[in-house]
């Protein structure tokens, strides 16, 4: 690096920073590599998948990404902010059970449950988060514990409530139709049916990405997960964004909740778990570091479109069902790989 | 009484938040819907005695909660402490029964899912003194472990049910899903769908804890291979994710299932379901319990050393209305 | 003791009188006071274990005095947290210098104090103002970068020592606390922080330079403390001492003396390294006189 003071009016734009080039810069985004990864799956099931080529098979394969990569925009986000949640799978579920059990015993309007649950679902995210910024215990540990109450309280209250494992049907209580135009509706565009989710999907991937690089609570999120004391030795309310990050994961886990709630018009107790882990992966595919401080919303909405493109791609082209999670390991292996490989050169390139 | 407990739980759920006077459903929930009535009987005057249930079910599962539902009710009608535990994990399980022997039951009712890793601790009951009854799971061995009887289904006759069915009604493909990897009972059902039915035959593998991922699954795999014309899934909640992936997908598959629960019936009246197979998971647990009570007050043996079996029971069109009225009071 | 009351209309922007501060029955330091003017470094010497980082922390506002007075432009204060001591001008670089490695330079310049413009309902980052800010500011204090959205870890260690200095002159400190900021440097990398203390004294800010090393200190420093086990052991201007004997304060010449008798009594090669520490004792001109007994 250079110390040479220049001339004594400092030009506004740097000469030397013409040089660099706008592609080396998009480069060293961290999304960069999974793209590269989403392009090379999707080549590679569109040239063996016949079916795979139409585009009602694309949407489907976004509908499936959307449902892990609502949840995953707020786990990157949460990531990026230095901390995981393990609760996210089953905290869909408890949402949905919430909202459809309220409405059910108070014989309640549908958007009355919808919006208890979301007050629940926002508990929920608060407990987490507090818990983990006044107790300082890793939140892998104090979320693994949440993860398991959630899914006792899953069970233990349906049965109580119900006296079932699984919610009644919901489907003619009032508000139920414009509850399910809003979460779990469909239209057709072109002749292909489009999952209204996806539309969300995008909208919070949009927000998700302006408040991260245009706004000061993104510039804390990067801050609080690269270097807490530091965040704080600066002023930054590193509790307050940690607290939040846990609240926004539980809004957008009540979220798919709610579309799971009215696509199927019941819910089962023992549903979401193990999505926690897709959430995370579909994160760091899309180049979240798991340490924190690095990452972006669009990442982990690629990362959640790899997932699910490689779920779907595997039955599209008809391989072998018995090694389906063989081939999904092995996919995802060879996406993160080629992420990693991608930012080792872009970082070289610097 | 039992009613208000479970308003007060709900209201608790609730986080105290007040429901508004304009916030009422007029239609649906639970004021519209009576409670259910439940099975009722007369109460034995024999001694109280302890019976230990423990069974591989994930907890959480519809089935396993039909079983213990059964169980309830013989228990009560018994005058039996009925103790009921499970674990998927045939060592924990293995570890119940011997926890249930060291607490000295009256008997005790398993499943078998596992039977190398579960015979050893029977024996040591039977040894005990204590009397063993195996359901559900472990139709080919429970002879050779010395239970007294066993009450439950064979799996394979009721895939072999299913596949017959499939063929009568002229399908040509059928595809089994799989909402589980690597469990015996689920893989015997496919392959009894197998061994019966006259067209082609195709096994998937789903995520049964995702119900979005599993009807996505099921849609990509009827567009893949469009000459399936019938599908059979082998978990009553899965059926309904196959119904929207048969939506989603434009295929004109038909569908049946395996299991039972309450949104089954409006489903096959509707006729998006054809059939459900049902094992009567109720009568499981209730034969359990009240052939240990009968042994226990009478010396009585159910079963001659047979299986005693509770299904298949094929629910369709015919006789849906009929079952139908019991599956909504959650004990079919 | 020396005293400055030789120029009473000149309050000092920082002054400690007499401050201890204990925990629990250890006392972590002992009547320490101190000065600081604007357009002058004090330098703070000692050893690990000194008392220099309660001190800091004391000034900084992380820890109250448990007796003694600190005053800030005359007006006795009582801090509860560094925020309020932020907002009376005085602002702490600590050694890890409160920087988020993987952010960009802008970022972190700005991190804290981000500057906003509206933007209907919402309010976004100013990025355009906040980066050409950055460059100026750094240009300012003579660091030319390339690119501001380098991510501050890239920097050099002196480098990143320098953001986080000139980001707390642009934010309006009056003092400015720099721990130990060329510890983990070399000797280059030294004298480019060196020269932006310069400079900070020079826009007129009062500045308290933790340090142990003299070589360091001296050039800079207008004042020295020195501390020693929580206690001062001499605080002087700097006609009034020169740098040998600062060197040799800090070295502590007793210390020298002992360390020379115990080699003596080494053998034959740890003899040799006891002639080499004598003469380097008499050319620092240490005159304390060796202590009796051994």
């Amino acid at each position: 690096m250079s110390q040479t003071v220049a001339t004594p009016a400092p030009p506004a734009r740097d000469e030397r920073l013409g040089r660099r080039s706008a592609l080396a810069r998009l480069l060293a985004r961290p999304e960069m590599g999974a793209l590269v990864g989403a392009i090379v799956i999707y080549i590679v099931f569109f040239i063996v998948a016949a079916p795979f080529r139409e585009a009602t098979s694309l949407s489907t394969v976004l509908y499936q990404s959307s449902t892990y990569g609502i949840v995953a925009v707020a786990v990157a986000l949460l990531m990026i902010g230095g901390e995981f949640d393990l609760s996210a799978g089953v905290a869909v579920t408890s949402s949905a059970l919430v909202a459809s059990m309220f409405s059910y015993q108070f014989t309640a309007n549908m958007w009355v449950g919808v919006v208890v649950s979301l007050v629940v679902a926002l508990a929920i995210g608060f407990v987490n988060g507090y818990l983990v910024v006044k107790t300082a215990i890793p939140s892998f540990l104090v979320t693994l514990g949440t993860f398991f109450m959630l899914r006792g309280l899953n069970l233990a209250m349906t049965k109580q409530v119900t006296g079932n494992v699984a919610t009644n049907d919901v489907s003619n209580i009032d508000g139920f139709g414009s509850a399910q135009n809003v979460f779990a509706s469909q239209f057709t565009v072109g002749g292909v049916s489009i999952r209204i989710t996806l539309l969300w999907w995008i909208l919070f991937v949009a927000v998700a990405t302006w408040v991260l690089l245009r706004t000061r609570v993104g510039n804390w999120i990067y801050a609080v997960g690269g270097s807490a004391p530091s965040s704080r030795a600066v002023g930054v309310p590193v509790n307050r964004v940690k607290i939040g990050l846990f609240m926004a994961v539980s809004f957008l886990c009540w979220f798919t909740g709610m579309h799971t709630l009215f696509a199927f018009n019941t819910v089962q107790s023992g549903l979401g778990v193990g999505n926690e882990f897709i959430y995370i992966v579909a994160a760091v595919v899309g180049g979240c570091l798991l340490t924190g401080g690095y990452g972006s919303a669009i990442g982990a909405a690629i990362g959640a479109f790899i997932f699910g493109m490689a779920q779907l791609g595997i039955v599209y082209a008809g391989w072998n069902p018995d090694w389906f999670y063989f081939f999904l390991g092995a996919l995802l292996l060879g996406a993160i790989l080629l992420n990693t490989y991608i930012r080792r050169r872009a970082e070289a390139s610097r | 009484m039992f009613r208000s407990r479970k308003r007060l739980l709900a209201a608790v759920l609730a986080l105290g938040l007040v429901v508004t006077a304009g916030g009422c459903s007029e239609s649906g929930g639970k004021q519209a819907e009576e409670g259910a009535a439940g099975v009722g009987a007369g109460k034995a005057s024999t001694a109280r005695i302890t019976i230990a249930m423990v069974t591989h079910g994930a907890p959480g599962d519809t089935f396993w909660d039909i079983i213990q539902k059964g169980a309830k009710a013989a228990a009560e009608k018994d005058n039996v402490d009925l103790k009921y535990s499970s674990d998927p994990s045939s060592g924990n399980q293995a570890n119940l029964i011997q926890s249930a022997i060291d607490s000295k039951v009256d008997g005790i009712a398993v499943t078998m899912p596992d039977p190398p890793a579960l015979i050893p601790v029977i024996k040591k009951a039977i040894a005990a003194g204590i009397p063993v009854v195996a359901i559900n799971a472990g139709i080919t061995s429970f002879a050779e472990s010395g239970v007294l009887s066993y009450f439950g289904s064979d799996e394979s006759l009721a895939g072999e049910a299913g596949g017959t069915r499939a063929s009568e009604g002229g399908y040509k493909h059928v595809l089994c899903v799989i909402q589980f990897q690597g469990q015996v009972q689920l893989e015997d059902r496919c392959n009894g769908v197998k061994k019966t039915f006259t067209g082609k035959w195709t096994k998937i593998y789903v995520n049964g804890a995702d119900r979005p991922s599993e009807q996505s699954t099921i849609a990509a795999k009827l567009k893949q291979d469009p000459s399936i014309d019938f599908i059979i899934t082998l978990g009553a909640p899965d059926a309904l994710a196959a119904i929207n992936a048969i939506k989603d997908s434009g295929s004109k598959a038909k569908l049946g299932t395996f299991d039972f629960n309450p949104q089954i019936p409006p489903k096959i009246q509707s006729g998006e379901l054809q059939f459900a197979i049902d094992q009567q998971p109720y009568l499981q647990g209730y034969e359990a319990v009240d052939s240990l009570w009968l042994y226990k007050a009478n010396g009585n043996i159910l079963g001659g050393g047979k299986p005693t079996l509770t299904g298949p029971f094929l629910v369709d069109k015919q006789n849906v209305d009929f079952v139908g009225k019991f599956a909504a009071a959650g004990t079919r | 003791m020396t005293t400055t009351t030789e120029a009473p209309a000149k309050t000092p922007l920082v002054r400690l009188t007499a401050c201890d501060k204990s925990y629990g029955n250890i006392i972590a330091l002992g009547g320490i006071s101190l000065e600081v003017d604007a357009g002058e470094v004090t330098c703070v010497l000692g050893d690990n274990g000194a008392g220099k980082s309660t001190l800091i922390k004391i000034i900084a506002g992380l820890h109250k005095p448990s007796h003694g007075s600190y005053e800030v432009d005359g007006v006795p204060v009582t801090f509860d947290s560094p925020r309020e001591a932020l907002e009376r001008g005085i602002a702490t670089v600590y050694q890890d210098l409160a920087v988020v490695p993987l952010m960009p330079v802008w970022r972190n310049f700005f991190l804290g104090n981000e500057v906003r413009k509206r933007l209907g309902p919402v309010r976004r980052l100013d990025i355009d103002f906040m980066r050409k800010t950055t460059k100026k500011e750094l240009l300012d204090m003579g660091i030319d970068l390339r690119d501001v959205d380098q991510p501050i870890g890239t920097l050099s260690g002196g480098e990143r020592q320098c953001v986080a200095i000139s980001r707390a002159v642009y934010f309006g400190a009056k003092v400015l606390i720099l721990d130990e900021p060329t510890a983990a440097l070399g000797v280059k990398q030294s004298g480019v922080v060196l020269k932006y203390i310069v400079q900070a004294r020079e826009r007129g800010l009062g500045v308290i330079f933790i340090t142990h090393n003299p070589h360091h200190a001296y050039p800079v420093g207008d004042r020295f403390l020195l501390l020693k086990r929580g206690k001062a052991i001499g605080y002087y201007s700097k006609d009034e001492i020169t740098r040998d004997e600062l060197t040799a304060q800090m070295a502590g010449g007793a210390e020298l003396d002992e360390l020379h008798h115990e080699l003596q009594r080494g053998g034959k090669a740890a003899a040799e390294a006891a002639h080499v520490l004598e003469e380097e004792v008499q050319e620092l001109g240490i005159t304390h006189e060796p202590t009796a007994g051994s």
